[in-house]
């Protein structure tokens, strides 16, 4: 979770990039995949929507194996497009902030979203007292739905994205603190890695251009992470719990989650952008 | 003048002439020497003239082991991520490269501002080396079957095992690769840690680190022996310490000698043995005095052993066999008897004060990040140690971390790099 003044970025367009010396692909040419990234952001978000709609519809239902099994596909959406999402930090901390973001712990009042129904679900095996925090779900994402399709994308937020979904993975799903309940970490793990593939993607023709050994090595690390995480799927699609994951790949994956977060904190510069 | 104004501030106004008061106060102030210089500000940086104070990187021996202390250490432990020895060897390349650098200073390259730093800029766009050292050792694990050099494992180089007394926390215990910094400031070494965990994230995972100081004294007279610092338990740690400065004395005690049975790469390197170990220290301040002085078996006050009057006095147990001047079970005659044949059991210990905050229960999380460096690991560290199971002193302590490396050798010439022995040794075997 990150906070970032949502008025300031609001405000920052696509015209208000300047040019500097450095500046490598005119910020013109970047139109392009940024509207593409808009789009892929706003399908992700309907996907969400309607994901959390049967989510939560399970918990008010009081069906406990439903809701259970359907809290990691549901969020894996939200992990995909998460620097977009903490743009509007006050609906990422209703929606996504996990119990050690609050001083009082599950007991705080302001604990809603995900990880708190996580906690009702996985650690009590309930659903009771939960249809508020199931409404208030529901609304926060609709919200976010709404707020992101007004929302101009900066493309320095956009390209920067792939770097902060690394620092994701790097800082909370490597340990297993993300989903510590449920240890459904690797759907989101999978996510923040898809969502920070998707951006290199959109922008890898900018990037080819100046440095092809830069998105080379930026493949192959991503094929490295794939290929562990891949161990650990299920017949269902979905993924194994975090425990099951060998002490070996734990390690195995660090190597290449650094790496990446290290290339990818290159690619706003190497694009020219602040 | 306002009576109330404080002191410094007249003296600023003093020196760079403002007000008529201050030209009034300007003839009776300057004539006081204390005044001459004007008082630091508060956030001026703390000045010291020794961070251009460097050691040679390279040499038959690593520095950093009998090289003299500085008031700031830090022991970090890591796993080694190199899937094969291609990258084992660029790690140690890499190494070998940041340290050379880290420990010379100079200034950091200036690149485009759009991209990250490749310096944290922690001690500004030029390093300076603030005496820094770095001391590459490894773990046994590095040993196992994944870059094929089990067949040349230190002879002595194995797994710590707990002692009686330890509680270890697998979190803060062995790993393949330790690195001991140590220099003028905590600082320095925290961006000589930065920098290497920058440079090499696909190599490299910290697996525990721990930091500690030691209190720096007033410059003695001269002709009076040096003193050693005090650890947490408020007595002079390192009294018995072998003569760093004698190299014939090092070579038989600390560094591994041609013609032993050790691997021959592993000539001119040493066993590196760390243990964190907690001090109660709110039981062991609430302990009285003589009782704390017999379990240690020194003066707390001046560190001479009981009966004597200096630290350097070299306390005598053959006309105490009994015990009744120093205890038999005390601290320093357990861990040194003096005897002919406990002569084989000397270590060079090279500790750091450690202070980590508090235990759930208040209590403070302190104590002593203990390193010691010897030729021969069993008839060094773990011998003495074995001889301290069940001391008295136990009950103010707990061991909870650390391990057992081996200390490369030194880099010496410009085609040498640290680790390069180890890897020829077995450049043959794997290529057959």
């Amino acid at each position: 979770m990150k906070k970032t003044p949502l008025a300031l970025l609001l405000t920052l367009g696509l015209l208000n990039i300047p040019l500097s010396a450095f500046a490598v692909t005119a910020p013109l040419d970047l139109v392009g995949p940024v509207s593409d990234y808009k789009i892929y952001v706003t399908e992700k978000l309907d996907e969400l929507a309607r994901h959390t709609q049967q989510f939560t519809d399970a918990v008010k239902k009081g069906d406990l194996a439903t809701a259970q099994k359907l809290y990691a596909p549901t969020r894996v959406y939200y992990e995909s497009i998460e620097p977009i999402a903490e743009l509007f930090s006050d609906l990422d901390a209703s929606i996504d902030s996990r119990v050690d973001d609050h001083e009082q712990g599950v007991k705080a009042e302001d604990f809603t979203g995900f990880h708190r129904i996580e906690y009702s679900l996985f650690a009590e095996n309930s659903t009771k007292g939960l249809d508020a925090l199931a409404d208030r779900l529901n609304k926060d994402v609709q919200d976010l739905q709404t707020r992101v399709a007004g929302l101009t994308f900066p493309p320095e937020k956009v390209v920067g994205g792939a770097a902060a979904l690394l620092e994701e993975v790097a800082t909370t799903k490597i340990s297993g603190e993300e989903d510590r309940y449920s240890h459904t970490d690797l759907y989101d793990f999978q996510g923040n890695i898809d969502g920070a593939k998707k951006i290199v993607d959109l922008f890898r023709p900018h990037i080819e251009q100046q440095d092809k050994a830069f998105v080379a090595k930026v493949d192959k690390n991503f094929a490295t992470v794939d290929k562990i995480l891949a161990k650990y799927r299920t017949a269902d699609g979905g993924f194994e719990t975090y425990d099951k994951v060998k002490d070996n790949d734990r390690k195995a994956l660090v190597g290449p989650v650094n790496t990446l977060a290290e290339d990818l904190s290159m690619m706003r510069g190497k694009l020219g952008l602040n | 003048m306002n009576d109330s104004e404080p002191l410094n501030l007249q003296r600023r106004r003093v020196l760079m002439g403002m007000g008529a008061a201050g030209v009034a106060l300007a003839g009776s102030a300057l004539s006081c020497p204390a005044m001459a210089a004007a008082p630091a500000q508060v956030t001026e940086a703390p000045s010291s003239d020794k961070t251009e104070d460097r050691h040679d990187f390279r040499g038959v021996h690593q520095t950093g082991v009998v090289t003299p202390r500085p008031a700031s250490g830090m022991l970090v432990a890591f796993d080694v991520l190199a899937a094969n020895r291609e990258d084992l060897e660029r790690l140690f390349r890499t190494l070998n490269e940041r340290i050379a650098f880290l420990m010379t200073g100079g200034p950091v390259a200036q690149i485009d501002p759009k991209l990250p730093p490749p310096d944290s800029g922690i001690l500004g766009p030029v390093v300076t080396p603030d005496n820094l050292t770095i001391t590459v050792s490894v773990g046994e694990s590095l040993f196992d079957e994944r870059f094929g050099l089990a067949g040349v494992k230190p002879k002595r180089l194995q797994r710590m095992v707990g002692f009686p007394n330890d509680a270890l926390d697998a979190d803060c215990c062995h790993g393949d690769l330790s690195l001991q910094f140590c220099a003028n400031t905590a600082d320095t070494n925290i961006h000589a840690l930065r920098d290497i965990v920058k440079n090499l994230p696909d190599l490299l995972l910290v697996r525990w680190k721990q930091e500690g100081s030691v209190p720096p004294q007033a410059p003695v007279k001269p002709g009076v022996p040096a003193q050693s610092a005090r650890n947490f338990l408020g007595f002079r740690d390192g009294s018995a310490n072998p003569d760093s400065n004698d190299a014939r004395a090092m070579d038989r005690i600390v560094w591994v000698q041609p013609g032993s049975d050790e691997p021959e790469w592993a000539v001119h390197g040493s066993y590196q043995a760390v243990r964190i170990i907690r001090n109660f220290v709110e039981r062991w301040d609430r302990t009285p005095l003589q009782e704390q002085e017999s379990i240690l078996g020194r003066v707390k006050s001046s560190g001479a052993p009981i009966g004597g009057h200096s630290e350097t006095e070299v306390p005598d147990y053959s006309n105490d066999p009994a015990g009744k001047r120093t205890k038999l079970d005390a601290h320093i005659r357990l861990a040194n008897p003096r005897t002919a044949a406990s002569q084989a059991n000397l270590i060079l210990r090279r500790p750091f004060n450690y202070s980590n905050g508090v235990n759930k229960n208040g209590q403070l999380d302190m104590g002593l990040l203990f390193i010691c460096y010897q030729a021969d690991l069993e008839k060094g560290f773990i011998t003495v140690q074995t001889r301290l199971n069940g001391e008295p002193l136990e009950e103010y302590l707990k061991p909870v971390g650390g391990g057992y490396f081996f200390t490369l050798p030194g880099v010496t010439g410009d085609q040498d790099f640290i680790g390069r022995s180890l890897l020829a040794a077995t450049h043959t075997e794997t290529a057959a």
